[in-house]
């Protein structure tokens, strides 16, 4: 599984950073390494809502630093 | 690659408490590349130091660049000059150093300590033949400038380093000799290597200069000219011309922004891998694209990048401008700042809409570029700009 975060201009500045962070934290604590790619890609034409976040192609909505370890654990860890 | 140029840069320290300084750096491009430079100090410090050293630099710079014989522009000087009350004389020392653009340089010194030529890394002995011109004794000296060379002249403020703090005489003419051979290195700049000299005067002084200290570094080096994409062109019709001159120059190639580089990428049927560290948190990680020299994020990098140059060209910061940081804005100053002599820009005035009201809108981007161009040029790099 890839999971690619755009660390273009305006995701920057709607907190790319802080999501990468809270990301590699979220698969460390889960022993996810060998199975959880972590990647980052420039601007993927999706601006305009939260941090641009693709999971395998599939795009995930509204993902900002406060909702991404719910949306993680919905999308990854299937405990939602 | 066209033929050597010529590159310099200063850097002067306030005598403790002062708020202007009584050394003065008087620099006059010639159209051809090369340059008339002088670096002047006045008798005593503060204001009446500032005036003589100002009015010297001034009027010898003015007309030596406009090639007037040394002895009529020291006569115009002595007569120009006011007369110190307390001391009953009129006095600046000076240093004129006038260099055409094929590296042929004149040296006039009078009073300053002696010029040290770094050449291969060793400092180098010039003629210094004694002349008495205006009833002063002046040192001239002439000096092929050869690629690598680096000039330094300085104001008395160097040897006087470290007196009353550090050193019980102050820093002797042969260790400051030694010293900048030991820092000399060819990839630095001329405005870096002022800044080495000045700080190391600096420390010997305890970070409370004792006098007035200027550092003039001249450089006779190889021609780069950057070329360097910001924004993607404003009609997606446009982008593969665009590109296409944009890789037809010669030197290095930056892209600069996320739409850019995707543009480029797919101009030359590759693809942008994005990098994933943080070197700055403030500034978004480096891409990679073949051919392309630095793949950097836009507008955000162009801020942090104005933040640092300023600093940069700051001639009374007595930090070493060095850029060290591994971020994209770090490596852009890098390229732009003191590997290029020349800048052409390519600049796409195409909107990204998602940018509106984030404060990174079009106006703030172009806005940076315009300061950017700015710095650039007062550097003495030679910039070109195209809209697209």
């Amino acid at each position: 599984m890839e999971i690619r975060v755009c660390i273009g201009s305006s995701c920057h500045l709607r907190g790319s950073y802080e999501v990468i962070e809270k990301l590699k934290k979220l698969v460390a604590d889960n022993a996810l390494e060998g199975k959880v790619n972590l990647a980052a890609s420039f601007c993927l034409g999706k601006c305009g809502t939260g941090v641009t976040v693709t999971c395998d192609g599939e795009f995930w909505e509204g993902v900002t630093p406060e909702t991404v370890e719910a949306i993680f654990a919905e999308k990854v860890l299937h405990t939602k | 690659m066209g033929s050597d140029v010529l590159e310099y840069g200063y850097v002067s320290l306030n005598k403790k408490g002062e708020e202007l300084c009584g050394d003065k750096v008087e620099i006059i491009p010639a159209a051809d590349g090369g340059a008339t430079l002088v670096l002047a100090d006045g008798l005593g410090s503060g204001v009446k130091a500032n005036i003589l050293s100002t009015l010297t630099s001034k009027i010898l710079c003015t007309m030596a660049a406009a090639g007037v014989p040394l002895e009529e522009c020291i006569d115009t000087i002595a007569g120009s000059l006011p007369v110190c009350r307390e001391r009953g004389v009129a006095y600046s020392t000076f240093s004129l150093l006038t260099v055409t653009e094929r590296g042929e340089g004149y040296l006039a010194e009078f009073d300053n300590p002696p010029a040290i030529l770094l050449r291969d890394g060793a400092s180098v002995p010039l003629e210094r033949a004694e002349r008495i011109c205006g009833g002063k004794k002046l040192y001239l000296s002439k000096i092929a400038f050869r690629r690598g060379d680096c000039v330094l002249l300085m104001s008395d403020g160097v040897v006087h380093a470290g007196i009353g703090e550090t050193l019980n005489f102050g820093w002797d003419i042969k260790e400051i000799r030694e010293f900048a051979e030991i820092q000399y290195d060819p990839s630095l700049s001329a405005r870096t290597m002022a800044s080495v000299m000045a700080n190391a005067c600096y420390e010997l002084y305890g970070h409370r200069p004792g006098d007035d200290t200027t550092v003039l570094a001249v450089k006779y080096r190889a021609p780069l000219t950057v070329n360097m994409m910001i924004g993607p062109p404003s009609s997606p019709d446009s982008d593969s011309l665009v590109v296409r001159e944009f890789m037809a120059q010669e030197g290095k190639r930056v892209v600069c922004g996320g739409t850019s580089s995707q543009v480029v990428a797919r101009e030359l049927h590759t693809e942008v891998r994005a990098g994933f560290d943080y070197p700055d948190k403030d500034v978004p990680p480096i891409g990679y694209i073949d051919g392309i020299d630095l793949t950097c994020e836009g507008v955000l990098t162009l801020k942090r990048l104005l933040q640092i140059a300023e600093k940069y060209v700051s001639v009374s910061d007595p930090d070493i401008k060095l850029f060290k940081g591994k971020d994209g804005a770090s490596q852009l100053a890098q390229i732009l700042l003191v590997e290029a002599s020349a800048v052409n820009l390519f600049v796409g005035r195409g909107v990204n809409l998602a940018h509106e009201g984030l404060g990174i809108d079009n106006k703030t981007k172009l806005d940076a570029v315009v300061r950017l161009i700015n710095i650039c040029k007062s550097l003495n790099k030679k910039v070109e700009i195209k809209y697209y």
